[in-house]
């Protein structure tokens, strides 16, 4: 969706226009839906967490910033929520894993009909500030400075966290399988 | 030999498509003369390849019909809103604004088989019964998910009572049936969020409700002592079950 139809549904929106929102719902339900899945490990908290997400965007469209995109804004409190759920839920550490076997090819762990299982599982070794980037880069399709926005942290810090998270994948990917 | 963290970042922001042409120069001109970097390129390519070909999942299909129901109307900033606009924001008392309406609804249609009429003895009582859901106990709840029906169903206690609390959404008509087999549990009343569009009949241990579109509405039951029981569900279209589940009591929960 473009920026200009983002804008004039959330105008619709904030005079109480039900269908703009449902629009937006429809745009944006299956992204929110994924990145908190992809955060939490479970449909059924991903489903709580992307009715909360909505909820919150509904009830303060007058907190929202115009001259950033919406995305960015629904990103950040999708991401949020779903931390604040892990926290709540006393699973903000990271799951442990057993080191990289440097006899093992990272191509073998990936490519196989389970790599989603396995890509999740291992996103699920990381911790939460590496798993969001790499949930904003990988699952949502977000740029570097589009990261930078919804995180707000400098792009070399973006660069940073994902390189690392990635290579923490890595050998958590490798010794998975 | 290890590779300087200069062109590791370069590789990442090669893949990434965020390099510019003078670094892509650079980058090119490390690779050619390291195999090392060439194979930590490749491989890193293939891994990110694989995270972005990650299969997205699909969302619940009642979940949009869910945040649909769960958001309020917003109203006309000048508009001050009034004591009973106030008053009946909170979706219990919404349940108890109609509930007077559903009251005669369902005393005009129901089939009273059932094994106590104590229920429809005195209508007040049944508005006082069942004006305390704010503080009714969430026993269970199934979710449905089925190409022409979809939505959440919820059991919930409040001291004697029992509230099925529907929340559906169906493409064309359906008939539920909700059966509980304890004879000491009767049907004592139903209320709706929309004005109409509902029907709800009772009969011994069996309550039969049809519907179509978007609706939410409760079946009350009387549970006297807070007895454990069950409360099967079965969906129908074109009378064929197309869905079926079931909802538990226990008083300990």
């Amino acid at each position: 969706m473009s920026r200009t139809d983002d804008t004039n549904l959330i105008e619709r929106c904030r005079s109480g226009d039900r269908a703009a929102f449902e629009a937006l719902l429809v745009e944006y339900e299956k992204p929110v839906f994924n990145a908190a899945y992809r955060m939490l490990n479970s449909r059924d908290d991903a489903k709580d967490v992307t009715q909360t997400v909505f909820l919150k965007v509904f009830e303060n469209f007058d907190q929202y910033d115009p001259t950033r995109r919406f995305f960015s804004w629904i990103y950040r409190i999708t991401l949020n929520e779903s931390i604040n759920w892990l926290g709540k839920n006393n699973r903000t550490e990271p799951l442990v894993f057993e080191a990289a076997d440097e006899g093992r090819n990272v191509e073998q762990a990936v490519d196989s009909a389970r790599v989603s299982a396995n890509v999740q599982a291992a996103l699920m070794a990381i911790k939460t500030d590496y798993r969001s980037v790499v949930v904003l880069k990988h699952i949502l399709g977000c740029s570097y400075t589009e990261i930078s926005q919804i995180l707000d942290i400098p792009e070399k810090k973006v660069k940073s966290r994902l390189y690392t998270a990635r290579q923490q994948l890595k050998d958590a990917l490798t010794g998975m399988t | 030999m290890a590779i300087e963290q200069h062109y590791i970042d370069l590789i990442n922001a090669d893949i990434d498509g965020e390099i510019s042409d003078a670094e892509k120069a650079e980058l090119q001109a490390f690779l050619d003369g390291s195999a090392e970097g060439r194979k930590l390129h490749e491989e890193l390519a293939s891994f990110c390849a694989a995270l972005d070909g990650v299969e997205p999942e699909d969302p619940p299909g009642y979940l949009r019909h869910v945040i649909m129901n769960s958001i309020t109307p917003a109203r006309p900033a000048e508009e001050s809103p009034g004591f009973l606009q106030i008053l009946f924001a909170a979706p219990a008392l919404k349940y108890a604004a109609t509930f007077a309406a559903g009251v005669f609804l369902t005393l005009s249609i129901v089939n009273s088989g059932q094994v106590s009429n104590r229920a429809f003895d005195d209508v007040a009582g049944l508005v006082g019964t069942m004006a305390d859901p704010v503080n009714a106990k969430l026993a269970s709840s199934i979710s449905v998910d089925e190409v022409d029906l979809a939505g959440t169903v919820s059991l919930r206690s409040a001291g004697s009572l029992l509230i099925l609390d529907f929340d559906l959404v169906s493409r064309d008509h359906i008939e539920i049936e909700a059966d509980y087999s304890d004879p000491s549990i009767w049907f004592n009343g139903f209320a709706q969020l929309e004005s109409s569009g509902t029907s709800v009949s009772a009969e011994s241990g069996r309550v039969r409700l049809g519907m179509e579109g978007k609706r939410r509405y409760a079946v009350f039951l009387h549970n006297k002592g807070g007895r454990q029981t069950t409360v099967g569900l079965r969906f129908k279209a074109n009378g064929e079950v197309i869905h079926e589940a079931r909802l538990d009591y226990s008083p300990t929960k």
